[in-house]
């Protein structure tokens, strides 16, 4: 279940969330939908490290085989002698793997970073027009309902969950609404429309 | 307080304004203004200019219907205007990406507003470019003769022609710099989608891809913008060594030169740096981006131009000197042969591309007059169109046997479809501003937010907050 | 991949102290090998379709004014600037020591025509059209090329090609003089003299040695199969 507050402006925005983070929220589940990017720690804090340049890093490896073999295998399938040169000739099989390689390299970084960013999504989401205006959104998901799992050493930022998870989802919905509310959000939106 | 109604009558609540800071809405209207409805002035270019693309187009069909022999080309000068084409748009190319990149790795913030009109240019003149060396084929229709993919002709490609290498190159560089431009574009097609009805509506939704722009998001395309910059410049300076190479691994006089490669990088972005900004003037002009693009921008846009004019003007001097002072007899031949032939348009390259800007850019206030930097920077790209043309026809002239030696002049059928060329790529970058933001409207809006005023003592100063 | 190996070599050798400049070799080639007719026109124009030309100098101040011949064909070079640049393989090395040029796989870069230091290679600017009833005189064993392929000396292969087919009936080698171009068999002072130079026995090989021989561009490092012979006193004359 999720919850997007619709703020006017960074201030109201960033106070909303320090209340949601002292109401047992943690900052793994409230984020920031902006329409220009602010500096980490602005709004909400979010995880710095990414896998996605790995994913590029193996694209590249697999441009290098690729231009390796479409200059030089191709080449020994096709054995034709032009200008004394050998079959497989140096510079040109370094020239076209090169040139594979970075195209790999490219393409691999927009495909890694959609995929890390897990974009297209699947169903609609929860958006607002108005943030592409400069408004803010503060999104919150609210856990299922359980045990608490206090965060520490070994856990990943996703799976500790504060005190208030102990509560009805419909009762952390309700009272992260009326936080919002509090901090001055303009309008909630529940309709996933994106 | 201010409040606005958009397209479906919903009241959009704008962010605080103040007499110093613009609203988010109002940068939003601004940046975006190229988006707006076509004036007839608008049709009447398009119009023009498809009108030349169509001209050229039929040049191109009729050498096509007939044969070669409506081109000026001839025994030994086989290679025209049409490969003096080809080098100078993917010369053109160059800057677009590559000042886009190496500014943004710079973390230059004046580079925000010029970003998208560079990008875009180096999309376009690289499909220009690499339509030429398909329009010069004798055999235009079995091109696909050099693309490798297994056919039942049992033949490959051969990839120890510098041909070949060529078509790699501008494949992996159209791919990429499109790339390059699409990652810049995505949040703005985002804010371009919130604002948009109809088939815009339509056309941005898919394009952005479900951008809502969250912190994460924020995060990832962060560094990937970084990591395509840093990708993308070695990319550019291998595609022009590439193009040189074609010339460099030949045994024809004048062509045969080790200096090549990184002599033809220099001047690649010499006339990238110099079509960046007489777009730049154009697009200030017709989008009444005046306050976006000050005379800051063509301050330090001027500056570049300077180090890269000198830079030129050395490699130059380097390539000249050695032959002369070798004084190959069949080298100097072809150098005799320029000087005597081609003596004004070789003095027209000579200041055009080195005195001129070189004496000029030394100014702050003519890098600031804008009117001057449109001359200049349109003397240079002349100018690089008859470098390439010098480099290119002189050497095949007068090769190694002098009972062949020929001249070569360009007929209407290559003036055409250079002339179609210009066209389309104005065209192409025309339809382009009216369909995609033309400036990079979350980038200038980052900027803007970073640099607020923020209050110090008894006055208020700019903040820059952001990364160190 | 297959070993590619040849017991033949074809090389030229063409005397320059024997050559007169009279031109049945250019007339020969033309007639041979379905070579596009070209006027006035086209020669003015540098598009001439000649695979063989007589290159003409003259030499001295007047009135001691000599002239001197220089026939150029393809020089079929080993180390060729013209194989490696196309990026379609039309032209390529064959075990025999050709340069070979496939019509067929042209597309028309017209790179291969630029890098011949030699400038041998014509190209069909023109669609050659051969009016009746000069169409008669086309030899079936050739293609006839159309507009934009380049084109060159082959060393009237499809002789080569028939020669080596009797031989190999025979169970035998091509003999020495029994293959000749159309040039070499027209030259009437037989300056030009076709042979297999990977035979040290053969007449063209025996010249080849000759202390009188150069090569054409030998610095250029193209390994040309053809060697001129000039010299041997008769400089002057």
């Amino acid at each position: 279940m999720e919850l997007l507050g619709i703020f006017r402006d960074v201030e109201s925005a960033a106070g909303a969330v320090e209340r949601l983070v002292r109401e047992g929220f943690t900052e793994a589940q409230i984020t920031s939908l902006t329409s220009s990017p602010y500096p980490d720690g602005v709004l909400v804090k979010t995880d710095q490290r990414s896998w996605f340049r790995w994913f590029t890093l193996a694209c590249g490896f697999a441009g290098a085989g690729a231009g390796f073999l479409l200059a030089a295998g191709t080449a020994w399938l096709y054995p034709v002698r032009t200008g004394d040169k050998p079959i497989i000739a140096f510079y040109p099989t370094g020239i076209v793997t090169y040139e594979l390689t970075m195209l790999f390299f490219l393409v691999g970084t927009i495909v890694g970073m959609f995929l890390e960013m897990r974009l297209p999504p699947r169903g609609k989401r929860l958006y607002a027009p108005e943030i592409s205006e400069g408004c803010i959104g503060i999104g919150i998901t609210i856990h299922a309902g359980g045990e608490a799992v206090a965060c520490g050493e070994g856990l990943k930022p996703g799976e500790c969950v504060g005190g208030i998870a102990v509560l009805p989802a419909d009762e952390q919905k309700r009272r992260a609404e009326e936080i919002m509310k509090e901090a001055g959000a303009l309008r909630m939106v529940t309709e996933a429309t994106l | 307080m201010s409040e606005i109604s958009d397209q479906t009558g919903r009241t959009i609540p704008t962010g605080p304004t103040s007499s110093t800071t613009k609203s988010a809405t109002q940068l939003n209207d601004e940046l975006l203004s190229s988006l707006r409805t076509p004036t007839w002035k608008w049709y009447g270019l398009a119009l023009f200019l498809g009108a030349v693309v169509a001209w050229g187009l039929a040049a191109f069909s009729y050498q096509m219907y007939t044969d070669m022999s409506v081109t000026g080309l001839d025994r030994p000068v086989m290679w025209g205007v049409y490969i003096v084409n080809f080098v100078f748009w993917i010369g053109l190319s160059h800057s677009g990406t590559m000042v886009s990149a190496i500014l943004r790795l710079c973390q230059a913030n004046w580079r925000r507003p010029i970003l998208r009109a560079a990008e875009t240019m180096t999309v376009f003149t690289v499909a220009v470019g690499g339509l030429f060396p398909l329009i010069h084929l004798g055999r235009n229709w079995v091109f696909f003769y050099l693309i490798p993919y297994p056919n039942q002709r049992g033949l490959w490609p051969n990839f120890r022609s510098a041909l070949l290498w060529d078509a790699t190159a501008i494949f992996t560089y159209i791919i990429g710099s499109s790339l390059f431009l699409y990652l810049g574009m995505l949040p703005d097609l985002a804010v371009a989608r919130d604002r948009a009805s109809g088939w815009r509506l339509k056309l941005y939704t898919v394009l952005a891809m479900g951008w809502r722009g969250t912190a994460r998001e924020w995060v990832v395309f962060q560094k990937a913008s970084t990591l395509m910059a840093a990708l993308i410049i070695p990319v550019a300076v291998s595609v022009h060594s590439i193009v040189a190479w074609d010339f460099a691994v030949t045994v024809i006089p004048g062509w045969h030169s080790t200096i090549f490669p990184p002599y033809f990088v220099i001047g690649a972005i010499h006339s990238g740096v110099a079509a960046v900004i007489t777009l730049m003037i154009i697009i200030r002009k017709a989008f009444h981006l005046e306050e976006y693009l000050t005379p800051l921008h063509f301050d330090n846009m001027g500056k570049l131009q300077l180090v890269i004019a000198l830079l030129w003007s050395y490699a130059y001097f380097v390539e000249v000197q050695t032959t002369w002072y070798a004084h190959e007899p069949i080298e100097w031949e072809v150098y005799g042969f320029m000087a005597h032939k081609y003596t004004f348009i070789l003095l027209l390259m000579l200041v055009g591309n080195a005195i001129l800007p070189i004496i000029c850019l030394c100014f702050k206030r003519l890098r600031r007059s804008i009117p001057v930097m449109l001359v200049i920077t349109l003397l240079i790209n002349v100018g690089m169109f008859i470098e390439r043309f010098l480099i290119i026809v002189p050497s095949l002239s007068h090769k190694n046997m002098p009972f062949v030696w020929g001249t070569y002049r360009p007929t209407w059928v290559e003036i055409s479809v250079t002339a179609g060329a210009f066209a389309g790529f104005a065209l192409m970058y025309t339809l382009f501003a009216k369909t995609f933001p033309m400036v990079a409207t979350t980038d200038v809006r980052e900027y803007e937010t970073q640099k607020r005023l923020v209050p110090v003592g008894r006055t208020r100063l700019p903040s820059l907050a952001g990364k160190e | 991949m297959e070993k590619m190996t040849s017991p033949y070599r074809w090389g030229m050798v063409v005397d320059l102290d024997r050559c007169t400049g009279c031109g049945a070799c250019v007339v020969a080639c033309q007639a041979e090998n379905n070579v596009g007719i070209c006027g006035k026109r086209e020669i003015a124009e540098g598009r001439d379709m000649h695979w063989l030309r007589i290159e003409r100098f003259w030499v001295g101040e007047y009135p001691n004014v000599r002239v001197r011949f220089l026939p150029v064909l393809c020089q079929h070079c080993h180390d060729a600037p013209c194989e490696p640049v196309c990026p379609v393989y039309a032209s390529y090395h064959n075990p025999e020591g050709l340069n070979g040029q496939v019509y067929n796989r042209c597309v028309g870069t017209r790179y291969c025509g630029n890098n011949c230091p030699y400038a041998v290679r014509v190209f069909n600017f023109y669609s050659h059209e051969w009016p009746k009833p000069l169409d008669n005189q086309l030899s079936p064993d050739i293609t006839v090329r159309p507009r934009g392929v380049m084109e060159k000396c082959t060393f009237c292969i499809q002789r080569i090609r028939r020669a080596r087919e009797d031989a190999e009936g025979e169970g035998r080698k091509i003999r020495d003089g029994e293959v000749q171009p159309a040039c070499a068999q027209t030259c009437p002072t037989e300056a030009l003299v076709f042979g297999n130079l990977a035979d040290p026995r053969s007449r063209a090989a025996r010249l080849s040695r000759s202390p009188r021989g150069f090569r054409l561009l030998e610095h250029l490092g193209t390994h040309p199969s053809i060697t001129y012979l000039k010299g041997g006193g008769r400089e002057h004359v």
